[in-house]
């Protein structure tokens, strides 16, 4: 051990290494495992997903939402996997948007930057609206026909995006800590609600194994396959604490790797109790606006379905926290390098959160869905829209994710087969999805989801694409990341002196 | 997250190829890749990739010049007592010469902290013919086995073992040559150094003249050294 006695001795300095992180101004190294796993399993919102989604998928493609689950659950494994390839080596705040310019170069990170912008800000849309569908559930059930659901849904959302401003504000710690409790007891009611519905009606599995194994053309099964997915989607969002969190190389990857198995497991057992319970009480899955509520009644509990609809509804609101957290970090990194105003990249110089960027994000994030819902006349329309949107840009960052990473772990020297391989499937599989799930959707009812989706990319690239012309030097500032300060390094601290007497 | 670290028997392996994985990014300088790395250690590259990583994630290395160079992170500080305990302190010195000067042959003061053997005052007359080897295989030495010992608790090792409280070795440095040696314990009992006297083979066959004037000085050394 020579050299490294020698060198604890007496550190040579680094050389090329800044005294302060590009990304210097957000509070470093401050959230524990804890709090970096509750940033995105709020994202993903399993105890929200666990019974929208089964919904989701049987009202647009009929049964078989347990197999496409399981599809989609392996699929997102991979992609996680891959997307730990960049997350266990550098630290950032622009999540895949960085990755993907670190590995593809500035032209293409952008493209991602902006799909994955579109990704978290329609999700957070979504899931506002989604919390505002729930309290109008809860209002109607407590006091039924005493208001008008829309005009209440739309206020809701307001109302919610006020509490989720200053929570934000006020710095992600306390809100992702109360956000992993509710979700903690949201899985528990949902778990024994699940353990419930299958022993109850264990006689008709039978029947809906053959619902599961059973005819599904490739097609309806690619777009299930797309909208399962969809329950996954912000898995990846605590890349984007790679500032904030302690020991990010450590914990961020695997933060990605529990959330996605414990949300996979979560959705099968729902999807199985949900086919279960449905076959047993005779009646359709796509024809319940609460699945989860209805099924309660039906079995005799319908305490729990209030209690559920509360739980989702939190989860939801939750979520559209999370999710805008992520966001709000892209932009603020986005606005660091310059292809955002430079205001954007400022934090408050207290609390350490990217203020300015909430600040001209979340009007908008709040906004949108209020007025959809008053235009579609409904909530649960608006959002069957919104979530297209927000697939359509987080498929389209996963697929460039994964293009990036092998080009990446090549170009720093360290590709081996089994990533290469990994990453492979993982993008041919995610675009095959992705491609039919959005040209299917382009030719249905709503279409202008699909339409909407490829608009605001287009805009977003080309405003961007301007910026860079005028200033041609942004496209060496993209993708920076908390690259390593003196600080960090042994030569970059004063030498140890050889304490005779001190003994360890 | 932080829960008890999972020892096992393996890990001894483990924290060595961690600390030559260090060893050689020291020796290469900041920036060395991982394929430079790997190609220094002799090791496969998947493995030499899995090793840095981990060292990263634990920030024992710090990646620099765009992601592709690795250099020792501030945190390998933590380690010094690790690769070069500190000098002991004098009054240790001062029992350990006295004894030199009463033993005609090499004697050695080791240390063990972290599990690891780590010398900590060599003869200077008599130096040790392998220091290397002696801090890396705890098997062949006494002062190792007296370490291997108290881990595994075995309380008679192997032939020329650590039996009534020493461990001896003959020939496995040179084939002429024995070592003895005693342990160094703190008040509660702890295995914190070790005391060994390198003499030619044919005096150690009577163990127990050179045994009295070696636990006569352990036991001093016991308080100054817990």
């Amino acid at each position: 051990m020579d050299a490294l006695a020698r060198a604890i001795a007496r550190p040579e300095p680094v050389d090329g290494l800044a005294e302060r992180s590009p990304l210097a101004g957000l509070r470093r190294r401050s959230l524990g495992f804890v709090d970096v796993l509750a940033q995105s399993v709020s994202a993903v919102s399993p105890a929200g997903a666990a019974f929208t989604t089964p919904l989701l998928v049987s009202s647009i493609a009929g049964g078989a939402s347990v197999g496409a689950i399981a599809v989609a659950l392996v699929l997102v494994w991979l992609t996680a996997g891959t997307i730990n390839e960049f997350a266990r080596r550098m630290a950032a705040a622009g999540s895949l948007y960085t990755y993907v310019a670190r590995g593809l170069g500035s032209g293409v990170g952008v493209v991602a930057g902006v799909a994955l912008g579109i990704g978290y800000a329609f999700i957070a849309m979504f899931a506002f609206a989604g919390a505002g569908y729930y309290l109008t559930v809860l209002v109607d059930r407590l006091a039924p026909g005493a208001v008008d659901p829309v005009l209440l849904g739309a206020c809701a959302v307001v109302g919610l995006g006020a509490v989720a401003a200053i929570l934000l504000a006020r710095g992600i710690r306390i809100s992702a800590r109360a956000t992993l409790v509710v979700e903690a007891v949201s899985v528990g009611l949902i778990v024994a609600l699940i353990v419930v519905l299958i022993a109850a009606s264990a006689a008709e599995l039978p029947a809906v194994a053959v619902e599961v194994v059973g005819g599904e053309s490739p097609v309806g099964f690619a777009v299930a396959a797309a909208l399962a997915i969809s329950a996954f989607v912000g898995f990846e969002s605590s890349t984007a604490l790679g500032v904030e969190a302690k020991r990010p190389l450590a914990t961020i990857p695997r933060v990605l790797r529990v959330t996605v198995l414990l949300s996979g497991v979560l959705y099968l057992g729902a999807a199985l109790a949900q086919s279960l319970g449905f076959a047993a009480i005779g009646g359709g899955i796509a024809d319940s606006a609460s699945p989860a509520n209805d099924l309660a009644v039906a079995f005799g509990l319908p305490w729990v379905g209030i209690a559920l609809d509360v739980a989702i509804g939190t989860s939801l609101f939750a979520c559209g926290i999370a999710s805008t957290t992520a966001l709000v970090r892209v932009v603020f990194s986005m606005g660091r390098e310059g292809l955002l105003p430079a205001a954007l990249g400022t934090t408050h110089p207290r609390r350490g959160t990217p203020v300015a960027a909430l600040a001209v994000v979340l009007p908008v994030i709040v906004a949108v869905p209020a007025l959809l819902v008053l235009a579609v006349d409904g909530v649960w329309s608006a959002m069957t829209i919104l979530i297209i949107v927000a697939t359509g840009g987080y498929l389209l960052a996963y697929v460039l994710a994964c293009v990036a990473a092998p080009v990446f772990l090549h170009r720093i020297g360290e590709l081996t087969w089994r990533s290469g391989l990994r990453a492979g499937v993982a993008a041919i599989a995610l675009t095959a999805v992705a491609v039919v799930y959005l040209v299917v959707e382009a030719g249905g009812a709503r279409a202008i989801g699909v339409w909407t989706f490829l608009a605001v990319l287009a805009a977003g690239v080309a405003l961007i694409a301007a910026r860079t012309r005028a200033r041609p030097w942004l496209r060496h500032a993209i993708g920076v990341y908390d690259s390593p300060v003196a600080d960090d390094v042994l030569g970059g601290i004063p030498a140890i002196e050889a304490e005779p007497g001190a003994r360890g | 997250m932080s829960a008890a670290p999972d020892l096992s028997a393996r890990q001894p392996k483990a924290i060595h190829s961690a600390l030559e994985v260090l060893e050689a990014v020291a020796r290469l300088g900041a920036g060395a890749t991982a394929k430079e790395i790997s190609v220094q250690l002799g090791l496969p590259r998947a493995t030499a990739y899995r090793l840095l990583n981990l060292l990263v994630e634990e920030e024992y290395l710090v990646r620099v010049h765009d992601l592709s160079g690795f250099a020792l992170g501030r945190k390998v500080a933590e380690l010094a007592h690790l690769v070069r305990p500190a000098r002991p302190p004098r009054a240790v010195r001062e029992l350990v010469d006295d004894l030199r000067g009463r033993v005609r042959g090499g004697v050695h003061l080791v240390g063990y902290a972290g599990g690891l053997v780590r010398i900590l005052d060599e003869d200077p007359d008599f130096p040790l013919s392998d220091s290397a080897r002696l801090e890396r295989d705890p098997e062949a030495s006494a002062l190792g086995r007296l370490l291997l010992a108290e881990r595994y608790a075995v309380p008679d090792a192997a032939s020329g073992g650590s039996s009534g409280g020493f461990a001896a070795q003959t020939g496995s440095f040179a084939p002429d040559r024995a070592c003895l040696a005693v342990p160094i314990r703190d008040a509660d009992g702890t295995l914190v150094a070790g005391l060994g006297a390198a003499v030619p083979a044919a005096r150690a066959v009577d163990p127990d003249v050179l045994l009295v004037p070696l636990r006569e000085t352990a036991a001093r050394l016991g308080p100054l050294l817990a």
